[in-house]
């Protein structure tokens, strides 16, 4: 199985990804800090499960060379499970490019990452609720201390692709 | 299927109506900082403060161990040593390991291991490993977006983004990741000045190291060059260069406290980088610099290049040679060119033109990656940039009555 880690920049795909497979990549506190895409391998559920570390985009249209690595990378794998990391304190955003990766027709799994800040900042996300109406895994993970990594690699084989039709029934307000 | 794009967000807002609260927020302390370093008034003397405390860590520190230990420890113990029993069978085997047999210290004799390690090892390893550690703080406590923030306004003057304050500070450390983080630049115009503003007037880590220990002096001088050239090239191309500069938004990261692991990581992973690749170049650079001296090929091309480098840049034909060297570590050249016999301002001058000359070759491979038309558009800047530039600073001199 494959694995892809997409978010937008600067939001801990590559804390995830080193929690992950132990492989160290760069991280840092700023927007950019990966440009091109690494990849490393760990056992989730007694499986080999490759990962990949995707330079962070803000949609799949891309705006710069990073960007363009990030949607070169999904297309090419085309059976990949992604992981759409989001920095929870800003779960708009980021379901934005859920959203547009699930309209592709990827199975997709939901970190809502930096969930302590986002808990600190008093957000408080309905994740079942969340994960009824997207029809997908949905994590809440504190990456850079561990919190949630594991329960993220034993829901990724439960991806499924979903219809944005779906979804958009399920969610409330008018159609 | 796939949605619109308001019908994407229209669905976001129906998602999130259902399943996000906002509860009450309290401003901590971390959030006060945030706003005192972003905005200007307070922000531009936190930069002041914290460059010049950057700046005296980094001379200290570095001066500590290279003048408190290593140029004792290699010029009175290694140099004699290998000088005594290195077998002077063959000549010209002992000039390009051990180098000058009378020198009595390690930039002077000039050999592989005697200048080779003492540069790579007693300058420029004490002088990176500090930067690093700082540099690795900036970058994970979340300063450099905020830096940008600020210094968007002045940069935008030479058609760049403030965003491009990160790739130039990377540079300082090493012009190779440097130039790998201008990708997250928006155009091909905007990634084409900074590499190029990049790879001729932001020195790295090595050489900022190396400055600090043979022209500590007059280094402010040859700093101040390299900054009014970054700006004034960088003012040049962004009006000849077609292509636009456009604005973009960016996040700001909240402050974080750094992880110790993180930290330790990134200077692990940066240090080993020096010692499998830059201490090797350095050696090979003293080892190809010897060769071509003893084939007579330095002689011959200082000599012929002599009128441009005696009248044009008012610096002595001797300093050729240097700028062999600058091609494979500009620490190296500049090491070279600290025990040649000239004026101070002749130095400046020639350090300047290291600086500025060609990119050491890491650089230049990583600037082919982004493409030929790329490092041939900077290669062009480049020489019209150190003609110029060189004969600028030469000019200065002149009006100033010091060169």
């Amino acid at each position: 199985m494959k694995v892809l880690l997409m978010g937008h920049p600067n939001v801990g795909k590559s804390v995830v990804f080193n929690r992950f497979t132990g492989v160290d990549v760069i991280t840092s506190n700023y927007p950019g800090t990966t440009v091109e895409y690494s990849e490393g391998s760990m056992r989730a559920e007694g499986e080999e499960v490759t990962v990949i570390d995707v330079p962070g985009t803000f949609s799949l249209e891309p705006k710069d060379k990073a960007e363009e690595v990030a949607v070169e990378m999904l297309e090419k794998e085309k059976d990949a499970v992604v992981i759409s990391v989001v920095d929870a304190s800003k779960i708009e955003r980021g379901l934005y490019l859920t959203l547009e990766i699930i309209e592709r027709g990827y199975p997709v799994v939901l970190a809502l990452n930096m969930w302590d800040m986002a808990k600190h900042k008093g957000l408080n996300i309905d994740v079942n609720r969340l994960s009824e109406i997207l029809g997908i895994p949905v994590v809440p993970t504190t990456a850079v201390s561990g919190e949630g990594i594991n329960k993220l690699a034993s829901v990724l084989k439960s991806a499924r692709p979903v219809e944005v039709e779906t979804i958009s029934g399920r969610a409330g307000g008018r159609a | 299927m796939s949605l619109t794009v308001d019908e994407r967000w229209d669905l976001i807002d129906r998602i999130s109506r259902e399943t996000v609260t906002v509860g009450e927020y309290k401003e901590t302390l971390t959030d006060v900082i945030g706003e005192i370093t972003i905005k200007p008034m307070t922000g531009i003397p936190v930069v002041i403060a914290s460059l010049y405390l950057f700046w005296s860590i980094f001379g200290s520190f570095a001066g500590f161990f290279t003048d408190g230990f290593f140029v004792k420890f290699f010029d009175q113990y290694w140099l004699p040593w290998w000088q005594l029993h290195f077998p002077d069978t063959w000549e010209w085997l002992y000039y390009i390991v051990v180098g000058d047999p009378l020198a009595d210290n390690c930039l002077e004799a000039f050999g592989m291991l005697t200048s080779g390690l003492f540069v790579a090892i007693g300058v420029v390893l004490p002088a990176i490993f500090i930067f690093y550690l700082m540099l690795t703080l900036l970058e994970d406590v979340g300063y450099l977006p905020r830096l940008a923030v600020l210094i968007d306004t002045i940069l935008h003057k030479i058609g760049l983004h403030g965003y491009a304050i990160v790739p130039t500070i990377l540079s300082l450390g090493c012009n190779v990741p440097g130039v790998a983080a201008t990708r997250i630049l928006e155009t091909r115009k905007e990634r084409f000045v900074m590499m190029t503003l990049l790879a001729i007037f932001v020195p790295c880590g090595a050489q900022l190291g190396i400055m600090q220990q043979v022209i500590p002096e007059t280094m402010g001088l040859v700093l101040l060059y390299l900054v009014i050239g970054y700006f004034v090239t960088g003012f040049v191309l962004s009006r000849i260069i077609p292509g636009k500069s456009p604005e973009i938004l960016m996040d700001v990261p909240p402050y974080q406290k750094p992880l110790l692991r993180n930290v330790a990581l990134k200077i692990w992973m940066r240090m080993r980088e020096f010692f499998t690749s830059a201490i090797p170049f350095v050696l090979l650079g003293v080892l190809m610099v010897n060769v071509l001296y003893l084939a007579g090929f330095i002689q011959w091309l200082s000599s012929t290049l002599s009128p441009l480098f005696v009248y044009w840049f008012g610096v002595p034909e001797a300093t050729v040679g240097p700028l062999i060297a600058a091609f494979l570590r500009k620490d190296l050249a500049v090491a070279q060119l600290s025990v040649i016999e000239m004026t101070w301002y002749q130095m400046v001058t020639a350090v300047v033109l290291v600086s500025i000359y060609f990119p050491c070759l890491a650089t230049f491979i990583m600037l082919l990656r982004e493409g030929w038309t790329e490092l041939l558009g900077s290669l062009a800047v480049l020489i019209v940039v150190v003609t110029v530039y060189g004969g600028f600073v030469h000019l200065v001199g002149i009006l100033a009555g010091v060169a």
